[in-house]
């Protein structure tokens, strides 16, 4: 890339033209990716005016009359939006905490596996949910823990009382355990492969080098595994920390029922369900201002996690 | 960077570190545990197919099911007589055929294109990038596309769906590493730029268009939720969407029968987890066959830009 940049040289008027002119395929090869972006991508931008509109459906986006920071005071004020705020915050905290050091265990446990069939099989298996859509494993999940489902089924025999009690779908106290568990159960596989890459990528010569000094495997681990991943552990986790604010709508949406909004709705399925879920509603502008509110925080989050992440060294996360 | 790029891995090797060891108690220990964690999830497909070979009614009274007494095909034969599976197969086919032809050719054209250094590049690579960070948001993205007209369309789950900037942005990577003399000998052999992407790069990138590919398809034929937000009438939504609704509205299913069709027990699991099966058949297919270009996509991802 550095010798690209050296090569452009500032252009005379001319030069630029002919420079357009010379690269004119390359510019009608971004015609249809741009056309996409603008469509799909920068004209919904456009519509985030609506976040200080009142919005008139026979008026639309551009017609409709300002009203100020009107529905930002209305979230100062509106219980819902408090807690979805707050769920959104917590569940994704949760998920870090219990979550992402999942995939770091697995990957290690992974590569110390013995046989090279039996490790390449686990792999495989584990990954498989990841490529499922949540609505296909919110129907295995609330298949298994629902009221006629296996794990009540193993409870009853165990403890039939705990089984009468048994409630984890609706329960407030459960639920959140719920959601962190289904989605270890479904990603951490597809975690492991980027650990997994950073582990093939040590130097075999520490590993015998070690031996040669009488490392155990714990210690190999130890001393030579984990801090040779260590620089990959950090800058998902940074990531990780930036994408806060994206607590799982799909997963969420296809699993949660009214008894556990209380713990569960994030602001994802709180906008979805003012605006779609009571029959449309017309308030389009108070919707607009929640997302505009979420999306900028996201964005700064991720912004100071990428330049934390690019000032340790690391240019890699585009 | 070329490097790493060139030879794309598109099986993940561990390294073989001293292969001599014996086999340990620790080894031991450590496969017991392994072999526990592949069955837990294993187990939730297991249990989906077991429910949906047994009648409802066997199902509930049953214990705890491990093997079935009787294979009964039953929530099969309704699901297929139930009209809507056909539209939803239908309609999930055409998104996943036509979509992943569209998003490949757009990601292509933008990603090789990124690749050249023509004036703007900087500025039009920005905004792309721009768009990974920043949305508008749900409620501005439903106005807009149910503005151009695109609502109760198939169209509403392939259009706004075209790029993944991800996916784009690893394959434009992959481009760069491409030696340019290869491109610089067909230009002066009279090649055009189109004609250079096609018969130079394109066939130099199989493997990793091979694997885009399949994520695209893959993210479509998962696609429910411009489904969701655009498809009002059910006969239009894919097959993920009528399947969410068999499984999250127990109504649904009897409002859709027809007049004179049996009424099975249709708020049973049995139905719902066969038509789970059902929709999750074709990845499940795949799966094995494919598994190469499944797990490649994360460590062409860490190829540093």
């Amino acid at each position: 890339m550095a010798t690209n940049r050296s090569l452009s040289r500032p252009l005379g008027k001319t030069n630029l033209k002919k420079e357009i002119w010379r690269n004119r395929y390359f510019y009608l090869m971004l015609l249809l990716p741009m056309a996409f972006f603008i469509i799909f991508k920068y004209l919904p931008l456009y519509g985030l005016q609506l976040a200080f509109k009142e919005y008139m459906l026979n008026k639309g986006i551009t017609g409709s009359p300002w009203i100020g920071f009107d529905h930002f005071k209305r979230m100062t004020v509106e219980p819902e939006f408090f807690v979805a705020f707050k769920n959104t915050i917590i569940i994704s905290l949760y998920r870090i905490i219990f979550g992402f050091p999942v995939p770091i265990i697995l990957a290690l446990m992974i590569n110390e596996v013995y046989f090279n069939r039996f490790r390449r099989f686990t792999q495989t298996i584990l990954t498989f949910p990841h490529f499922l859509s949540w609505v296909i494993v919110s129907g295995l999940v609330l298949n298994m823990f629902g009221d006629s489902g296996v794990i009540k089924k193993v409870i009853a025999l165990i403890s039939p009382e705990m089984a009468t009690n048994w409630n984890m779908l609706y329960s407030k106290s459960s639920f959140r355990s719920f959601l962190i568990l289904t989605d270890i159960w479904k990603e951490a596989g597809w975690g492991t492969i980027i650990y997994l890459a950073a582990i093939a990528g040590i130097d075999p010569s520490y590993y015998e080098a070690a031996t040669v000094d009488g490392c155990n495997r714990l210690q190999q681990i130890w001393h030579i595994t984990i801090p040779g991943i260590m620089g990959i552990i950090v800058i998902q986790l940074l990531l990780r920390v930036g994408w806060v604010m994206e607590a799982g709508f799909d997963q969420i949406f296809n699993l949660y029922t009214p008894p556990v909004y209380p713990v569960a709705d994030i602001l994802d399925t709180y906008v979805y369900r003012i605006t779609f879920g009571r029959g449309v509603s017309m308030d389009m502008g108070f919707p607009t201002a929640v997302g505009l509110f979420k999306n900028v925080i996201n964005f700064v989050l991720i912004m100071t996690a990428n330049s934390i992440a690019r000032r340790a060294g690391h240019d890699g996360i585009i | 960077m070329a490097d790493t790029t060139q030879k794309a891995p598109l099986d993940i090797k561990v390294p073989k570190k001293n292969r001599i060891r014996r086999f340990s108690v620790g080894d031991g220990i450590l496969l017991l545990i392994m072999s526990l964690l592949s069955l837990s999830v294993i187990l939730p497909f297991y249990n989906a197919v077991l429910v949906s070979l047994v009648p409802q009614a066997v199902y509930v009274r049953s214990p705890l099911l491990l093997w079935p007494k009787e294979v009964l095909w039953d929530n099969y034969r309704f699901i297929f007589d139930f009209r809507l599976i056909w539209h939803g197969i239908g309609n999930s086919i055409f998104i996943t055929l036509v979509g992943t032809f569209y998003s490949m050719l757009l990601t292509v054209l933008c990603a090789y294109a990124l690749t050249k250094n023509i004036p703007g590049r900087r500025a039009i690579r920005f905004l792309i990038v721009f768009t990974m960070y920043f949305s508008g948001g749900i409620i501005p993205y439903f106005l807009i596309i149910n503005g151009i007209g695109l609502t109760n369309s198939l169209w509403s789950m392939i259009l706004p769906t075209g790029i993944n900037v991800f996916y784009m942005l690893i394959v434009s990577n992959f481009f760069t590493g491409i030696p340019p003399s290869l491109e610089e000998s067909a230009k002066i052999d009279g090649a055009g730029d189109f004609t250079i992407l096609i018969r130079i790069i394109l066939p130099l990138s199989l493997p990793i268009l091979a694997t885009f590919a399949l994520y695209y398809a893959v993210d479509k034929w998962n696609e429910w939720w411009h489904g969701l937000l655009f498809i009002r009438k059910v006969e239009k939504q894919p097959l993920q969407l009528i399947l969410r609704q068999i499984i999250q509205d127990a109504q649904f299913l009897s409002q859709q029968l027809l007049p004179g069709q049996e009424k099975p027990d249709v708020y049973g699991d049995s139905i719902k987890m066969a038509a789970v099966v059902v929709t999750m058949f074709p990845i499940m297919m795949l799966y094995p066959f494919l598994q190469r270009y499944f797990l490649s996509g994360l460590t062409l991802g860490a190829v540093k830009e």
